[in-house]
């Protein structure tokens, strides 16, 4: 009935359908193969431990005897999971899934026999946490993370064994912002010039803006509607496609013209004065002609006196400099 | 009465009695330490190893199915002193009875419909940024995340418009709100193939000033409503494997945007003096620009371990939009031509229009692990097409001639590739350097100016090679010491103000002094030249700050939180200044002091009451010599086991040097009752 004709049965029962179908199982059969050493040599383990006796695991119910408070606020923790879930290949083991297997710690009871990630270096307790993490959507910008490169831990934002439906990171505006601006206190002490986005009050977060993972743009902004950067999705006018487009919008980015986290200036302008900021550009500078050290824009499109007050502030009547839908010089 | 709903449906939820269980020893927000997270992490991780378990899991024995807060009560806004438009453009806060805030979890024990469902907002009852989220979670089921804001976007700062004329029209104005709401849905989170749906809605709407522009002389502010529309559709599936991981997303939007004017009268901008005899004026205007947009786009994003030594990445992005334009414009009045020395009684145009971006962009990477060696290798491309069509009908009423139309098809293209490497080298255990190359190359092709000698479009280029080192240092875990360097050369750039040849520099130290201090510093500067000698750009910024975070005992008594930062920018540039194209220098400086600061002090003597004080103050001299105040103190007297007393007092000061007339200054006062769980 849904393959009326031989035609389609044909195509169902094609070769080139079979070994289709059977490279893609192949491939989530391989994908879905157990890690190498999981779970008997977990990243952990194998990071840091090469004892005389290979340690063994002894169970989560084994650290409990000590860790009693650990456990119990597990039991609630999003980690919970690994305690449970067979196919990620810790049950019962999920403490050893990331400090390692636990025999001898509990034998010795000193800490000196057990992985603690975050007494470890970065990239070590980044990779414990990359043995299940890596394959999540989250990382895939990780390469290109400033976070990354300067060695910036996942534990450094993320509390592990915190308790609660937010325990492992921050989730609400305001404690999202706490938690950068520890570290990036420079940057916070730019939201508290008249001009910025409004942080200080909670209605945004740095992770509006930012993705601390990495993304593909620079400054680990985050992207929307794909490949745009994450201004757009609260200023989706700026979008276009214009009919004539303002090209450092595109070029450059929105920081060419505005200091997005706090500014001085009205309209958060990296001048004090509208026609300033348009005369780095629009220079009047005779241009050289590109490539050679060429630059564009610095022609501008008209001679304006710009000693009258009345063209002192160019987009009053350059109104759309965004981008403009039906003139070309951006008066509308 | 907005805000009576959710108060009166929170108190219906109080009234409910909740399944027996105890009161959780660490479940008010309020008395969570103010030591930032980091200093938590760092103060645990400086602990033994038990004290590090305790201090990391402030779980309690038992929960209640309902934690959280809500804040309501009664704000006051002194008389604003000062300019007022200004305080609206700042701060905008307002007065009247007000919902500050909620926060709730709840947990259902017995897991029937979720695991977790929380709701949360802050800013209801009138204020310029309101928002609420909701999340419901249920393991392996379902995740959903419901999230709203609504943020005022008021501007009516005289100096943009004429830093001259201090009470003069602005011509820039507007009154408009933003807001926000993205929907998300997860199935089955947590197993192999996670299928998702997510919808997204921006908008904005209100009123602005707007200037109608008459060729190159004449132009007349005239008020005019705008609203735009973005609406995003996005389903796929995650696939989360243990060697490997693809998520394959697909997404549409749909874009609107209606402007409109409607104005018939006098004008600001109508000539009372009379030129050949006659006056000008704009007697009425009819204008409307509607755009409709539609774009589809696809995500392909992969991560894999193929072995335990490598890590790849990969992500390809595509986006298509388009937009079509109609424009409809007719003036009457009595209305001057320049160019012909014409008076003529009104014009009418049309315009009609269509434009399309494809968007393609690239990145691909490695890491590669060997013993104490680490290599990062990513290769990112980006290509930007986009193409328009344009028809212009232009029709003065002059003798009712209509002027020939015009077609244009504008295109630009914007291009880059970029390739990076980075090497760490793991020198001593506690020292690990990096090194490393970027090449950037971009080419664009954009429409050239209207006096372009050059063609239709003008063509530019960047070259740019940049070199990378940085260092993580941590002598114990009580102190690390983090620095990195870019270097770049360049022999093309885009635009004057590009980055051209340039250092940048980040250091931030951190040091925990005590289980309960904690020390920060950062430093960063940035140094750009062009020395091309018609140019001569040379840009520095600079930015050092300091922060200390004390929280002794745990904070049960005290704490404090203090930060001090100083930056500093400069910035020339040469120019020729019209009409008679002089030789001149934009210098642009700004040198800043901020300092925040928050105190927390338990009052002896009645449990659970809290003194805050602190706030934040901006000082900078320079091109726009600003002064911005913002001290803060709040109180916090528990009424009852669930219920306290709140109030607090700010001021908001704001002075400029250059432009007194747009300072002002108000206190404002806000008293209410927390409620919680």
């Amino acid at each position: 009935m849904f393959w009326p004709n031989s035609r389609h049965r044909q195509l169902l029962t094609s070769p080139l359908l079979a070994v289709l179908a059977l490279a893609t199982t192949a491939t989530i059969a391989w994908g879905a193969q157990e890690k190498p050493g999981a779970p008997a040599q977990p990243a952990a383990a194998a990071e840091t431990k090469p004892a005389d006796t290979k340690p063994t695991f002894v169970g989560s119910t084994t650290c409990q005897g000590c860790h009693e408070d650990i456990f119990n606020a597990f039991q609630k923790n999003p980690h919970q999971v690994v305690e449970t879930d067979k196919k990620r290949g810790f049950e019962n083991n999920s403490c050893e899934s990331c400090h390692g297997a636990g025999s001898k710690h509990a034998e010795s009871m000193t800490a000196a026999d057990i992985v603690n990630p975050s007494k470890q270096k970065p990239a070590a307790t980044d990779k414990i946490c990359l043995t299940c993490h890596l394959n999540q959507p989250t990382h895939v910008g990780r390469i290109n993370s400033s976070h990354a490169k300067n060695q910036v831990s996942c534990t450094s934002c993320h509390a592990i064994h915190k308790n609660g439906p937010h325990g492992l990171v921050a989730r609400k505006p305001a404690d999202v912002n706490k938690q950068c601006a520890t570290c990036h206190s420079d940057i916070w002490a730019s939201f508290q010039k008249p001009y910025r986005h409004r942080l200080p009050e909670g209605a945004m977060s740095c992770v509006d803006c930012h993705n601390p993972h990495g993304t593909i743009l620079a400054r680990q902004l985050q992207t929307v509607q794909a490949n745009e950067p994450g201004c757009i999705n609260c200023h989706g006018d700026k979008r276009g496609p214009f009919v004539f487009e303002h090209a450092p919008v595109k070029m450059e980015g929105c920081q060419s013209c505005h200091q997005p986290h706090g500014s001085s200036n009205p309209r958060m302008l990296t001048r004090s004065q509208v026609r300033f900021v348009c005369l780095e550009c629009h220079a009047n500078l005779p241009t050289p002609t590109a490539p050679l050290n060429g630059t564009i824009g610095t022609v501008p499109p008209a001679l304006h006196d710009l000693r009258s007050p009345r063209f002192q502030e160019c987009t009053t009547c350059h109104q759309k400099v965004h981008g403009s839908y039906v003139n070309r010089d951006f008066f509308k | 009465m907005r805000f009576l709903l959710p108060v009166f449906l929170t108190l219906c939820a109080f009234a409910q009695q909740p399944t027996e269980q105890a009161k959780p020893a660490a479940a008010k927000p309020e008395a969570q330490p103010a030591t930032p997270a980091a200093a938590t992490e760092a103060a645990a991780a400086a602990a033994p190893a038990k004290a590090d378990d305790k201090s990391a899991s402030p779980a309690p024995s038992a929960e209640s199915w309902i934690t959280g807060y809500v804040d309501v009560g009664y704000r006051w806004v002194t008389d604003v002193r000062g300019n007022f438009q200004q305080y609206r453009s700042v701060v905008n806060l307002g007065e009247g009875p007000k919902l500050f805030g909620f926060d709730f979890t709840l947990q259902d024990p017995k897991k029937r419909l979720y695991d977790t469902l929380t709701l949360r907002g802050i800013g209801w009852g009138g204020d310029p940024y309101s928002t609420a989220f909701l999340g419901a979670r249920k393991m392996k089921a379902y995740d959903i995340r419901f999230d709203y804001r609504n943020i005022a976007y008021f501007n009516a700062v005289p100096t943009y418009a004429n830093p001259l004329q201090p009470g003069g029209f602005n011509q820039r104005t507007f009154d408009t709100r933003r807001r926000d709401a993205s929907f998300e849905l997860d199935l089955f989170p947590g197993s192999r193939f996670i299928p998702y749906v997510a919808y997204d809605r921006n908008s904005g709407h209100g009123r602005g000033i707007e200037t109608w522009v008459l060729g190159a002389s004449d132009q007349f502010p005239l008020p005019y409503g705008l609203s735009d529309r973005t609406e995003s559709y996005r389903g796929g599936v995650r696939i989360e494997l243990n060697r490997f991981h693809a998520t394959l997303e697909q997404g549409g939007t749909r874009f609107s945007q209606d402007d409109s004017t409607n104005y018939t009268g006098p004008n600001a901008g109508d000539r009372t003096t009379p030129i050949n005899g006659q006056t000008i004026n704009l007697g009425s205007l009819y204008q409307s620009l509607r755009i409709r947009g539609t774009s589809k786009y696809s995500r392909i994003l992969l991560t894999g371990r193929p072995a335990n030594w490598l890590n790849v990445y990969g992500q390809f992005l595509y986006s298509e939009p388009k937009n079509d334009i109609d424009y409809t414009e007719i003036a009457t009045g009595r209305l001057y031509d320049f160019t012909s020395t014409n008076f003529f009684p009104g014009l009418y145009n049309i315009a009609e229009g269509n434009a399309i971006q494809p968007h393609v962009s690239g990145n691909a990477g490695v890491e590669i692990r060997w013993k104490r060696l680490r290599v990062l290798e990513s290769l990112t491309t980006d290509r930007q097409h986009d193409s328009a069509f344009g028809l212009f009908v232009p029709q003065v009423y002059q003798q009712f001639l209509t002027a020939p139309s015009s077609t244009t098809a504008p295109k630009q293209v914007i291009k880059y590739n970029q390739i990076e490497t980075n090497v760490f080298f793991d020198l001593t255990s506690k020292l690990t350097i990096r090194g490393g190359h970027r090449y950037y190359r971009g080419d664009v092709s954009v429409l050239a100016g209207n006096l372009s000698q050059v063609g239709p479009s003008v063509a530019g280029e960047t070259n740019r090679q940049v070199g990378l080192a940085g260092l993580t240092y941590r002598p114990s875990l009580k102190l690390s010491f983090n620095a990195d360097y870019e270097g770049a050369s360049s022999d093309r750039i885009y635009v004057l103000t590009s980055l051209n040849e340039y250092h940048k520099a980040r250091a931030r130290a951190k040091w925990q002094a005590t289980g309960s201090l904690l020390f920060q510093a950062n430093f960063r500067i940035l140094d750009n030249q062009n020395p091309a000698p018609d140019i001569r750009f040379d840009f520095r910024s600079r930015d050092a700050s300091a922060s200390v975070f004390w929280t002794p005992a745990a904070a049960k008594r005290f704490s404090f939180t203090g930060e001090y930062d100083r930056s500093s920018m400069s910035s020339d540039i040469r120019y020729l200044d019209l009409p008679f194209l002089t030789p001149a220098t934009s210098s642009y400086r700004d040198i800043a002091h901020t300092a925040t600061t928050a105190m927390d002090i338990a009052l002896p003597g009645i449990k659970g009451a809290k003194l805050t004080a602190g706030g934040s103050l901006f000082i900078s001299r320079g091109s726009r010599p600003t002064r911005y105040y913002q001290p803060l103190g709040r109180l916090a007297l528990p009424l009852h086991k669930n219920l306290s007393w709140n109030t607090e007092w700010q001021y908001y000061g704001f002075g400029e040097q250059f432009y007194l007339f747009e300072g002002f200054r108000t206190h404002i006062f806000m008293t209410g009752l927390r409620l919680s769980r």
